[in-house]
């Protein structure tokens, strides 16, 4: 059976039974038992590469032709974690240039941004390497393809973490704000690295006016109200910032803003106010504008949620 | 112009599908060679959820489940931390030289969910697990907790990939086997605390962003462990806030990303487990599952119109399941089987409790 994807992949192969320098090596077959279920029709190429790849493995053998054999079985499957890990031993024991590997690893990722595997290896070799160069250039470029891709994300994060390059993420994280406002995997950035540096008031206050700014731009973008629901949580008892976010939620509903995660703010901060109120007819108010935001919410703006808005103003009630 | 209803579930359909994929794939697939036991998983428990596992004579049964055990790696001493399940037979070789078996039995190891899905296929398909050699799957998962409390995919001194998923995996393979061991609960509790966000979802590791699916493998990790209450009523309900604003027409995984099949599963799931699920719209959701159904050669893909898939063929029949299709089985969302396996599962733990009583 022949697979043409495998083909295109490598157009000038020729079987390793026909190559003189393995005519050493007796391939070993897989054993997929007398009944095997999900069996993949693998291509000739498939099942001749693994079958070498068996054998290798078997002769536990450490060379300069098994690295570039397990090249190929990854390039047909790059999810395998076994042909990974030899590959990892075989670089120790050749005492390999492991910047070529990241080099190697440049392109394979490039081709495959959504697979576990190839991140980990990247992880592993930089470990070994103790040097995070290339690797903000490497997630900046799948970023660009991808915004939103995990793995990149995660990996960026590593790096940063175990090398202390938090010194220029705010700029790119902000850049890419810039680019798409909507972009949430660049707000959590934003979070984390403020965390890192640590949320002092001159910073929250500035990290407020940020994101009510952008929030005025873009008003239904539930990424930046969580992020401002993030920082209010960093305010505990910080009376001014509190407060500052009352009035620029309150501003923007007398303006006529209603949207949906505003309101869903509101009654946040009125549900706060109510809980903490002894007064019984401010309590009373208080319940009243929450009531009001939830029913508008349920019929007008927001029907989809049309449970959780009355399940809310129960809860709240029953408080 | 179509001849059907799109409102209308083609059972039928569906279970033929999965049943053509236990079967044998195009070559396109082989990618998916090394987790071939998560394809089984999703035919095996998609057709129990379609309430077709009768599709599956015994014959076949019997097959599926000799596989699945042929992918079982027994240690051969008490120390080894190899034992599990691998999903695959990538590296099963047919050989009588002891050092050809001992060179490739370095790299046989249970991978956490691998084993995850073969017991969960076993228990499906009713087997006992009479084969499985659970002290050694247990002294797997043991050793693959780490010291931040996570669990990685195995026991490995080199370290490998450790997430959130991995936790929730070894979080099943014990609730299936009713045994916990030496495993650290409540280091694996701190763990997913650390990874809850600013915006009261889970991330897949710390600082990572809030995501769908690693909030569904933290909660239910949560809940198979009995931790579930370590969740203030605060965070319960910011929680839920989040997973419903996840609601679009079907759900997405994350805030301002496209809606996808196989989060009606996730976000679902883990509004299940909170017992928020009846807040969500059904209509609106059954309607967005039901678009992104192949009707003329059954399965289910992300978006309308794309190519399915057997794991969002899987997800998009238990979405449904949730919304109470008729004919569909119900789903038990923590360890996402069937309550009908599920029963089974727990006659099982009745059956060890006597056993080891009498």
């Amino acid at each position: 059976m022949s697979d043409n994807s495998d083909d295109e992949l490598m157009p000038d192969w020729i079987p390793y039974s026909h190559r003189p320098e393995w005519s050493d090596v007796t391939p070993l077959a897989q054993d997929d038992g007398p009944y095997p279920v999900v069996q993949i029709a693998y291509s000739e190429k498939f099942s001749e590469v693994y079958d070498y790849f068996r054998a290798i493995l078997a002769a536990n053998e450490k060379s300069e032709r098994a690295l570039k054999l397990t090249q190929d079985a990854l390039q047909l499957n790059p999810a395998n974690y076994t042909v990974w890990q030899y590959r990892r031993e075989i670089l120790k024991d050749l005492k390999k240039d492991l910047h070529m590997e990241l080099e190697y690893l440049d392109n394979i990722i490039e081709n495959n941004t959504k697979n576990y595997q190839v991140w980990h290896h990247r992880r592993v070799i930089v470990d070994q390497l103790n040097d995070p160069i290339r690797e903000l250039p490497l997630t900046e470029n799948v970023l660009k393809m991808d915004p939103k891709n995990y793995h990149a994300w995660q990996h960026r994060q590593y790096a940063i973490k175990k090398f202390n390059l938090y010194d220029d993420e705010l700029a790119y994280v902000d850049r890419l704000i810039t680019e798409d406002i909507r972009n949430n995997s660049a707000w959590n950035q934003r979070f984390f690295v403020l965390k890192h540096f640590g949320f002092t008031s001159e910073i929250l206050g500035r990290e407020l006016q940020y994101t009510t700014t952008r929030i005025k731009r873009v008003p239904n973008n539930e990424s930046a109200w969580n992020f401002l629901r993030g920082l209010l949580s960093q305010c505990e008892g910080a009376i001014d910032q509190s407060s500052y976010v009352n009035d620029f939620c309150e501003e923007l509903y007398e303006s006529g803003g209603r949207f949906v995660f505003l309101l869903a703010f509101l009654i946040d901060l009125n549900e706060r106010r109510y809980m903490q109120c002894e007064e019984e007819s401010k309590k009373a108010e208080f319940y009243k504008k929450i009531e009001h935001m939830c029913t508008i919410l349920s019929t007008d703006h927001d029907s989809i949620r049309q449970n959780y808005w009355q399940y809310m103003l129960q809860r709240i009630r029953s408080n | 112009m179509t001849d059907f209803d799109p409102q209308e579930f083609l059972l039928k359909k569906h279970a033929k599908y999965c049943l053509r994929f236990l079967g044998l794939l195009p070559p396109g697939l082989a990618k998916q060679e090394s987790s071939r036991g998560t394809l089984v998983f999703f035919t095996v428990c998609g057709l129990d959820v379609l309430n077709q596992l009768s599709l599956i004579n015994d014959g076949l049964r019997n097959e599926i489940i000799d596989w699945v055990y042929s992918t079982q790696v027994i240690p051969d001493c008490e120390s080894s931390t190899n034992g599990g399940f691998m999903g695959t037979t990538t590296l099963n070789v047919k050989s009588d030289d002891p050092l050809v078996l001992k060179n490739i039995g370095k790299y046989r190891k249970g991978h956490l969910a691998m084993t995850y899905t073969c017991l969960a296929t076993l228990v499906t398909l009713g087997d006992d697990l009479s084969r499985v050699d659970k002290r050694a799957v247990i002294r797997g998962v043991e050793a693959s907790q780490n010291d931040n409390g996570s669990f990685s995919l195995s026991a490995s001194e080199e370290g490998n990939e450790h997430d959130m998923r991995f936790t929730y995996c070894a979080a099943s393979i014990c609730a299936i086997l009713n045994d916990w061991g030496n495993v650290d609960k409540a280091r694996m509790k701190e763990y997913i605390l650390n990874s809850l966000r600013y915006d009261s979802a889970f991330s897949q590791d710390l600082e990572g962003e809030g995501h769908g699916g690693t909030t569904f493998c933290a909660v239910a990790a949560l809940q198979l462990s009995g931790q579930l209450d370590s969740l203030s009523e605060v965070q319960l309900e910011k929680l839920k806030q989040w997973l419903l604003f996840r609601q679009i027409d079907g759900f997405q995984g994350r805030p301002n990303k496209p809606v996808d099949t196989c989060y009606s599963f996730w976000i679902g799931a883990t509004l299940k487990i909170l017992n928020a699920f009846d807040l969500t719209n059904f209509t609106e959701n059954r309607e967005y599952i039901l678009s992104t159904q192949d009707s003329v050669v059954g399965g289910f893909s992300k978006w309308p119109r794309c190519t399915t898939d057997p794991f969002h063929t899987y997800f998009g029949i238990c979405g449904l399941s949730f919304l109470n299709e008729p004919e569909l089985e119900e789903v038990m969302p923590s360890l996402n089987i069937s309550m009908r396996a599920y029963g089974k599962l727990k006659d099982l733990h009745n059956s060890w409790i006597n056993e080891n009583t009498n």
